[in-house]
């Protein structure tokens, strides 16, 4: 403890609170506040309602969740794939290798996302391959987004896992193929439920290379509630905001029970 | 195929160090071999040259008459088992002793019953449906034991087995280990330790490393009454190294002349006398030197005497005194000629 | 986008874990590279060749020197450097003292609101301007407990649309990036140096800055440096704003590219925006290399 006096240690308490109540507990308040509002004149939201809800749940609102949940699935899994695959294949190669695969791995991460989406929406409204106004320019610029996040997570958990049971496996006959399926990946297999929850997550907040592409048969949520503040309905787009807030923390918690009954220590 | 292992002048370097610095040694089939050193002496690095996870920078490594130098680890057919156990976390006892047998696709059939025989072998068929987490920290290494016997390997490599345990458990497994070494005659063991008990106690032979070589390789008893060079002295058994001019018959040390064998060295050289500290007597006798007591410490049944003859300190194990002698007494201490062992200078690296 | 490695629901690593020994001397079989082929090629489809495409759209004749010398593209420059600059000193010093407190000066909670930090960062940024339209917009809370006190028509915040609103956003929504850093950094500080320190009679804040703050520079610098860059690559927040005053290097390549249809304009800026972060990130992760991070 840092602090041995009672009033220090009030004076402390009451600035973090001062500090973090306002920044991060009170926006998320307000929001879900004004989900259930029709009104917010003076200093309290009025009019409780749950029709922004109800109108969340359905027609367009309702085909904009499962966009957003079809587009996080798969630009998940295939980010996983592709990232774990490098990752192991990077571990395996010598030091110069392994550099080089890293950073083209982590290239996204530094790139901007409005221009990641600009980068995807060039290549593809074009020969050989045109795919501008289909829903799967929109899956491969999130795939791209997160791959960076899946190929780190997965590569940290490689580092971080003790090469002794690798070797133990090799001495007890088991070739290189059979260590990574019967011993590698089930060792792995907590940190990559973890990394596709990060990757969900991600992909169901993206906006950024979002707004560069998306066809109008293929809204993802955050669209709408860009669209839906944009236009004022400030209170649809909170209703909107706390269903995208939910669905992912949902599927958070899902993946953070498998990893718990995946992680073995 | 034959067991045994031969180093043929292996040299290992990492980044321009040389670890392992031409080594050949030879284990042969059914013996059990400690390497023992200090931490950096080369011989854990001499043991995973065996298991094939360090490629030597020269030099061939024989597994019976099979040379295994450029083999994979997957195939050399060696049990190995390490200080941390490396025991599969998401495997049950059972499937952890299972694994080589699956990996090497030995037929389905036959696996339970080496499942089994493997367990019971180490005393830990009750627990054949545990995870490894819930089992202690013994009970772990009598799996990694059984899981590296369930191959049934020609050569068995430990590496600090024993050094996670505590110092009861420790003296129980090291006797389990003869136990084994016993029914399973035709094994070779290659034991890594820095414990000159444990190396004691198991090994055939003992090959003592320091700085990436081979110091000095015979059986303990050998090794413990005639060391070769003062590193084995000193590391096994913590000797007495008192460094003496080499005359017609005897050797001078702080001018006195003691009476001890002198053959082989040139008279007027020097050397260094080798005594065990609990050889030397209190009281007059042979070889007896005089000095002042410099320190004491009291060890339960015996009292260690640090006695300071000239610029140097004798060490003395006597059993326990009736009164802890005060610092600064006069003593005379002396020891047996037969109990001494002249190391020349120029042996190893003395 | 959120961070590197926020590894939302990782678990702390558990002890023995750590890589016991590395041989330098480990095989690397001739026969692995091909194996890194198949990712490669589909980052290459996905990523660099689009890449690729945008630089060499961007060398369009005269397209750099129009917008180079261009007014707009110098004002979102200069405004995306200063915001970017602002939002992480601003995020550095906050998370830095919030964190100080979690550690330190331990309370019933705190791990809770550890947790929460955590599930801060899996929200999407533009909720925090959406937030702050019900907080400090012309309607919102703050002017509208004004309105009520005072009875004024209109009460007196009204940065959300200016500069100043864009950064009180991405310092909320940033700080969490930096906090994470230092609370495992702390987390791994010896109490016993604390103690140490405060028995020989030094006061709380002599331990912060002569104790503390050095152990924590490295995890400052890892997070700073990656907010720095996540602030200059941030969109969703500036568009959320609705600002026509504030015109970042994103937002310049949106507008550039859907509103004004010049593809060319567009990769001009993207590859500026491109040089400016890569530069930085790898700055960040020469840094967070040599934290350990």
């Amino acid at each position: 403890m840092l602090v041995h006096s009672r009033t220090g240690r009030w004076t402390a308490w009451s600035l973090f609170a001062v500090l973090f109540v306002p920044l991060f507990a009170l926006p998320l308040l307000v929001i879900l506040a004004a989900s259930f509002s029709t009104h917010w004149s003076g200093a309290f939201p009025s009019g409780p309602t749950t029709a922004h809800y109800t109108a969340a749940v359905r027609g367009e609102s309702l085909q904009a969740l499962t966009t957003s949940l079809v587009t996080a699935v798969t630009a998940s899994v295939v980010a996983l794939t592709v990232g774990t695959w490098a990752a192991l294949a990077a571990a395996a190669l010598g030091r110069k290798g392994k550099r080089v695969l890293d950073a083209l791995f982590m290239l996204p991460v530094a790139v901007p996302s409005v221009v990641v989406g600009l980068a995807v929406l060039v290549a593809f409204s074009q020969p050989p391959v045109l795919l501008n106004g289909t829903r799967w320019i929109v899956i491969i610029a999130h795939t791209v987004l997160v791959t960076a996040f899946a190929h780190q997570s997965v590569s940290a958990a490689l580092r971080r896992l003790d090469p002794m049971y690798e070797q133990a496996a090799a001495s007890l006959g088991a070739r290189p193929s059979y260590v990574l399926l019967r011993v590698k990946l089930p060792l792995l297999l907590p940190s990559l439920t973890a990394a596709a929850g990060l990757c969900f997550a991600l992909s169901m907040g993206e906006l950024s290379a979002t707004v560069m592409l998306y066809p109008p048969d293929w809204t993802p949520l955050p669209v709408l509630v860009f669209t839906a503040t944009d236009r004022g309905s400030l209170f649809t787009g909170s209703a909107l905001a706390v269903v995208l807030m939910t669905a992912t923390l949902l599927v958070l918690l899902a993946v953070s029970r498998i990893r718990t009954k995946a992680s073995y220590r | 195929m034959t067991s045994g292992i031969r180093f043929d002048g292996v040299t290992v370097t990492y980044g321009g160090n040389t670890v392992l610095d031409s080594l050949d040694l030879t284990v042969e089939p059914g013996e059990v071999m400690a390497l023992l050193g200090p931490s950096g002496s080369g011989k854990t690095t001499a043991l995973r040259a065996v298991a094939g996870f360090v490629r030597p920078a020269s030099g061939r490594v024989f597994i019976g008459d099979r040379d295994v130098t450029a083999l994979p680890p997957y195939e050399r057919g060696i049990g190995m088992v390490v200080q941390q156990y490396a025991l599969f976390p998401h495997l049950r006892v059972e499937d952890n002793v299972a694994f080589g047998l699956k990996a090497r696709k030995v037929p389905k059939g036959e696996i339970p019953g080496r499942v089994a025989d493997a367990l019971e072998m180490t005393g830990m068929a009750a627990y054949a449906r545990r995870h490894p987490r819930e089992l202690s920290g013994g009970q772990q290494q009598r799996v990694a034991i059984a899981r590296a016997l369930a191959i049934r390997p020609n050569v068995l490599l430990l590496d600090e087995p024993l050094s996670a345990l505590d110092a009861q458990l420790r003296s129980g497994m090291l006797a389990e280990l003869a136990r084994l070494h016993r029914e399973l005659p035709d094994v070779s063991i290659l034991y890594v330790t820095h414990d000159q008990v444990e190396a004691l106690t198991l090994a055939d032979r003992i090959a003592v490393m320091d700085r990436a070589r081979l110091q000095d390789c015979g059986t303990p008893q050998d090794l413990y009454r005639r060391p070769r060079t003062e590193f084995t002295a000193s590391f096994v058994g913590n000797a007495n190294l008192l460094p003496v001019t080499v005359g017609e018959k005897g050797a001078a040390f702080e001018g006195v002349t003691l009476d001890v064998p002198v053959s082989g060295a040139a008279p007027g050289s020097t050397a260094t006398l080798c005594v065990r500290p609990h050889l030397v007597g209190l009281g007059p006798g042979p070889n007896a030197l005089s000095g002042r007591i410099g320190e004491v410490q009291w060890r339960g049944s015996t009292h260690r005497l640090y006695v300071e003859v000239g610029g140097h300190r004798v060490k003395a194990d006597v059993r326990e005194l009736r009164e802890t002698p005060a610092l600064g007494t006069e003593v005379t201490v002396h020891f047996a000629p037969e109990d001494a062992v002249l190391l020349a200078q120029g042996v190893g690296d003395g | 986008m959120a961070s590197p490695g926020t590894g939302l629901l990782e678990r702390r690593r558990a002890p023995g874990a750590v890589p016991t020994r590395s041989d330098p001397a480990d095989r690397v079989p001739a026969t692995v590279w091909p194996w890194a082929l198949p990712p490669v090629a589909v980052l290459a489809v996905v990523f660099l060749y689009p890449l690729a495409l945008v630089v060499r759209e961007s060398l369009a004749p005269g397209a750099y020197a129009e917008v180079l010398s261009s007014p707009s593209f110098r004002d979102a420059l200069l405004t995306t450097v200063w915001l970017a600059v602002a939002s992480t000193a601003g995020c550095l010093v906050l998370g830095f003292v919030l964190a100080l407190v979690i550690a330190f000066v331990p309370f019933p909670g705190g791990k809770a609101v550890s947790k929460f930090i955590d599930v801060f960062l899996s929200f999407p940024s533009f909720l925090i301007t959406l937030a702050l339209l019900f907080l400090y917009g012309t309607v919102g809370m703050a002017n509208g407990i004004w309105t009520d006190a005072t009875g004024d028509p209109t009460g007196p915040f009204r940065f959300l649309g200016t500069p100043w609103g864009v950064l009180l956003a991405e310092i909320t929504y940033f700080t969490p990036f930096v906090m994470r850093p230092l609370l495992a950094a702390f987390s791994q500080m010896e109490t016993a140096q604390l103690e140490a320190a405060s028995s020989l009679g030094a006061r709380p804040s002599r331990i912060v800055r002569q104790v503390i703050l050095p152990e924590a520079l490295p995890a400052l610098a890892a997070g700073g440096s990656l907010v720095l860059v996540m602030c200059l690559n941030e969109f969703g927040i500036v568009l959320f704003t609705g600002a026509k005053g504030v015109t970042t290097l994103p937002m310049l390549v949106h507008s550039k590219a859907i509103l004004e249809s010049d593809y060319a304009a567009a990769c001009v800026v993207a590859v500026v925006n491109v040089a400016l972060s890569v530069g930085l990130y790898v700055l960040y992760r020469g840094v967070s290399r040599r934290a350990g991070a």
